[in-house]
């Protein structure tokens, strides 16, 4: 097996299977779950496979052709890809085996399997890119499938609406990632990104603001940074398995691989631009995750938290670190949310957090193992979080001192909600029925979450990934001299007041202990989370709605009775629109008509008229 | 001293313009139809005027005319209103506006 | 004297007429329109137009407003609904009370009549007169009301027929 026919297995495994799920095999869902969990484990074998061997692989052929612009399908593994599509594997795989479980009882269970398969062909697609273009059009794919998954239960009309919200709002930011694409283009002729990379290097790239800026704007749509930022949190209707492998670990940090990958364009307005926007969403994401009651909302926040972590550390000027805090965060992410699965599916599909406890005792495996997921997010020294967040707050300290105490602020907060929801998730008394006869699940739901906590535990250490992997990250920020200690303090000092804090104040009862508190700030968190909302639904309904309206009415007139079908065409449309005004049913507005009518001729007759 | 023929006419069309005002702004479709009949009582008023300041009583003979039609369409009038309340169950003018475009 | 009887039925007219217009009441409305008829034919009387006066009170207040009458009972409606302001209602009385004066004005200006002549007489004796005049001059006009009334008739009967299979109420 050559390298490229490996990498072209990886592609079109999936692509395969779902094609046969969505094609032959919709009413057999034990078919269809095995089918898409063998594309998967090949798809990890082969991305494993390809990591060893570590020799990058470049192919392309032409798809489109129009005069001198060009369109090819190409591929570009090297080691950036490398490290995407080994997580990509990993992770999909371990959602492949969590969802036979999860998913055993639903009746979709096959269109759900050809969803997942569709996902996995378009983000491995997306990683193997090797232009923009054929990016963005697996970009779209990605962003389909997302919809496709979310409304997978779309008889609940939550749902659905969630689904249509998160395609609608990645497609803003999609229009501004064209426009950047276009525009790339138009300045230096070639959006291929070996290309640019070169003449880059060789410095001939024709360097401006606006590119890297709008190309920016595709990662704020789809991994859900201010103002964008509203799609995740909704997007928690579909099954936890997809907000594992979708709003985790994958498709919100392909916008984050995307960066990286137009690393080149980069100018520093435009990187001090993305930090900041990266440091705004962590911290504001960590507020709202504060006052939430469902164990999913939550690790949705803080994937948006650690989100703007990684975009800040990007913006800052590090790619190596993002990527890091990438990989990291795909392990321990994907590791809360298949727990948090496991405990909604043990509580028998309870999800307010105020209706658990006490289930340490009961679903020891997924304690265990949430455990670990927590401690690594919060920074616990030696685990994997602990190295990646480090790194960031290195780059922080070293670059822009307001980004780092804005960072460390958010790490308190992090910390803080992290321990309130495994406190009132696990520890106390079982507050309802469900908790109480909680149960642990089966192999298919315990084996995953004990691999990713694996992984989540020793994925720091980077003198154990193979070795290209490890080198995308060689380059890590680390700490000299004073800054080493005063970092080193800081994490600590992060954990021990949020950790302690929550510990502290967050009595294991049925009540939000800040909601009974402290209402006015339970309060203004919850107006700070509602905000946004607030402002998009004012401004569809008010502005877009009558654009809108105004647009089609001169469509409709102007352009298609007008100039289309000709001037006296138009003309009688925009009488026929006004005469039908005047038909308004009402006895009352003919008369006044009449009036009138009356009045003209009683003029005409005095002869003032 | 008689009223000048002008006060007639004024006090006529201010018959008139008040009927006018109550097909304008009322609801009930009875209401309105009664001033109707208030316009066309005030125009018989002017018409007799007219006719006595000129001497003459032709005027007074259209009044008969007047009368009549005021009486038959009235009849009618009110038929088509109770077949309209049967139909509809109400008579308010704004609730019957199923012409609308 | 003459002055101040038209000045009182004129008064007492117009009350009336804006009684009926602005009654809520159906029925205090229909009672407005028959005192307002009244007054009319007080008028018509100082016009010396005493035949007319008893054929208008006869019929337009003995027939047009007791059918009126019986109608608004028949349908028995609740009283009346509350006046509900609508800027286009204010707009449409102050026009048409502008038109008004305007007219009025006009005709002052425009007008041919002065202080006008004495009132007349007339000529002969009133119904033998009119009915002259209905079949001579104006006879075409009296067949045509004829006519008139049978159609009227005839509409009525058909507009009250009740449909077997149109529901009575529902």
């Amino acid at each position: 097996m050559t390298p490229l026919s490996t990498v072209l297995g990886v592609l079109l495994a999936p692509l395969a299977s779902a094609a046969l799920i969505l094609l032959f095999l919709r009413r057999h869902g034990g078919a269809a779950a095995a089918l898409s969990t063998l594309a998967a484990a090949l798809v990890a074998a082969g991305a494993l496979a390809l990591a060893y061997g570590g020799v990058p692989v470049v192919a392309a052929c032409e798809w489109l052709r129009f005069g001198s612009f060009a369109i090819s399908l190409g591929l570009k593994y090297d080691d950036l890809a490398s490290l995407m599509l080994a997580v990509v594997g990993v992770v999909g795989l371990c959602v492949h085996v969590f969802s036979l479980g999860y998913m055993r009882d639903d009746a979709a269970r096959a269109r759900y399997f050809g969803g997942l398969s569709i996902f996995m062909f378009s983000m491995i697609g997306l990683v193997l890119a090797d232009n923009l273009f054929m990016m963005f059009i697996f970009w779209e794919l990605v962003g389909f499938s997302s919809y496709f998954l979310i409304g997978h239960w779309h008889q609940r009309k939550s749902a659905s609406e969630a689904a249509k919200k998160a395609f609608i709002v990645n497609r803003v930011g999609d229009f501004g990632f064209m426009l950047g694409i276009i525009l790339c283009y138009w300045t230096n002729g070639t959006v291929n990104l070996s290309a640019l990379a070169d003449s880059a290097a060789s410095g001939h790239l024709i360097y401006s603001r606006a590119i890297p800026l709008l190309l920016f704007c595709g990662a704020v749509g789809k991994s859900a940074q201010l103002p964008l930022q509203v799609w995740l949190p909704d997007a928690m209707e579909g099954p936890t398995p997809v907000s594992a492998l979708i709003h985790a670990a994958t498709m919100v940090a392909a916008g984050i691989f995307m960066l990286c990958r137009i690393d080149p364009l980069m100018v520093p307005p435009a990187l001090t631009v993305i930090s900041w926007v990266g440091t705004l969403t962590a911290i504001y994401a960590a507020l709202c995750a504060i006052t939430q009651r469902d164990i999913k909302k939550v690790l949705a926040y803080s994937t948006l938290s650690q989100l703007g972590y990684m975009v800040a550390a990007f913006g800052l000027g590090s790619t190596d670190a993002a990527m890091f805090h990438l990989t990291t965060h795909a392990c321990f992410k994907a590791l809360l949310f298949l727990g948090a699965g496991a405990v909604i599916l043990g509580c028998h599909h309870e999800q307010d957090i105020f209706r658990m406890g006490g289930l340490r005792a009961r679903m020891p495996v997924t304690f265990w193992t949430f455990t670990i997921g927590v401690a690594a997010i919060v920074g616990l020294p030696g685990l994997a979080g602990f190295f990646s967040k480090d790194a960031i707050l290195v780059l922080a300290y070293e670059h822009n001192p307001a980004i780092f105490a804005v960072l460390a602020l958010t790490a308190v907060l992090t910390s803080f909600y992290m321990l309130r929801l495994w406190k009132l998730v696990f520890l106390g008394a079982p507050r309802s029925e469900s908790a109480e006869h909680a149960h642990e699940g089966g192999f298919t739901l315990t084996a995953p979450l004990l691999l990713l906590a694996a992984l989540a535990a020793v994925g720091g250490y980077t003198g154990l990934y193979p070795a290209s992997l490890g080198r995308v990250f060689h380059d890590l920020p680390e700490a000299v001299g004073p800054a080493h200690v005063v970092i080193l303090v800081t994490s600590l000092l992060v954990l021990v007041i949020g950790a302690g804090s929550a510990l502290a104040f967050y009595a294991a009862g049925a009540a939000d202990s800040l909601e009974t508190r402290f209402p006015s700030v339970f309060n203004f968190l919850t107006t700070l989370r509602n905000c946004f909302d607030a402002a998009y639904d004012w401004y569809v309904a008010k502005v877009q709605q009558r654009v809108a309206i105004a647009l089609n009415f001169l469509d409709i007139v102007g352009l298609a009775g007008g100039i289309v079908r000709g001037l006296l065409a138009g003309s009688v449309e925009i009488v026929g629109f006004g005469v039908r005004a005047l038909h308004t049913g009402r006895l009352s507005s003919y008369v006044y008509w009449f009036l009138g009518g009356v009045v003209v001729l009683w003029f005409l007759a005095a002869g003032v008229l | 001293m008689t009223p000048t023929l002008d006060a007639y006419v004024i006090l006529s069309a201010a018959l008139f313009a008040i009927g006018f005002l109550g097909v304008l702004v009322r609801r009930n479709t009875l209401v309105i139809y009664m001033c109707l009949e208030l316009m066309l009582a005030a125009a018989t008023l002017a018409l007799v005027a007219f006719s006595r300041f000129n001497g003459t009583e032709d005027g007074d003979v259209f009044v008969f005319f007047i009368l009549t039609v005021a009486a038959a369409e009235v009849a009618v009038g009110l038929a088509i209103i109770v077949a309209l309340f049967k139909a509809r169950q109400t008579v308010q003018v704004d609730q019957l506006d199923s012409l609308k475009h | 004297m003459e002055q101040i009887a038209f000045a009182c039925l004129s008064v007492f007219t117009l009350a009336c007429a804006l009684g009926m217009v602005l009654s809520k009441n159906a029925v205090n409305g229909a009672m407005g329109l028959l005192l307002c008829l009244a007054g009319i034919a007080g008028l018509f009387v100082q016009l010396h137009a005493y035949l007319l006066a008893f054929i208008l009170v006869l019929v337009y207040g003995g027939a047009i407003v007791m059918l009126f009458l019986f109608i608004i009972m028949l349908l028995d409606m609740q009283g009346g609904q509350p006046w509900k302001f609508r800027k286009l209602q204010l707009v449409g009385t102050l026009v048409s009370a502008a038109l008004l004066i305007v007219g009025l004005n006009l005709l002052a200006v425009h007008g041919q009549f002065g202080s006008g002549a004495p009132v007349g007489k007339g000529v002969g004796s009133s119904l033998d007169y009119y009915s002259y005049q209905l079949f001579t001059t104006y006879l075409l006009p009296t067949q045509v009301l004829g006519f008139l009334l049978l159609i009227a008739m005839l509409g009525v009967i058909v507009l009250s027929r009740r449909h077997p299979e149109t529901p009575e109420a529902r």
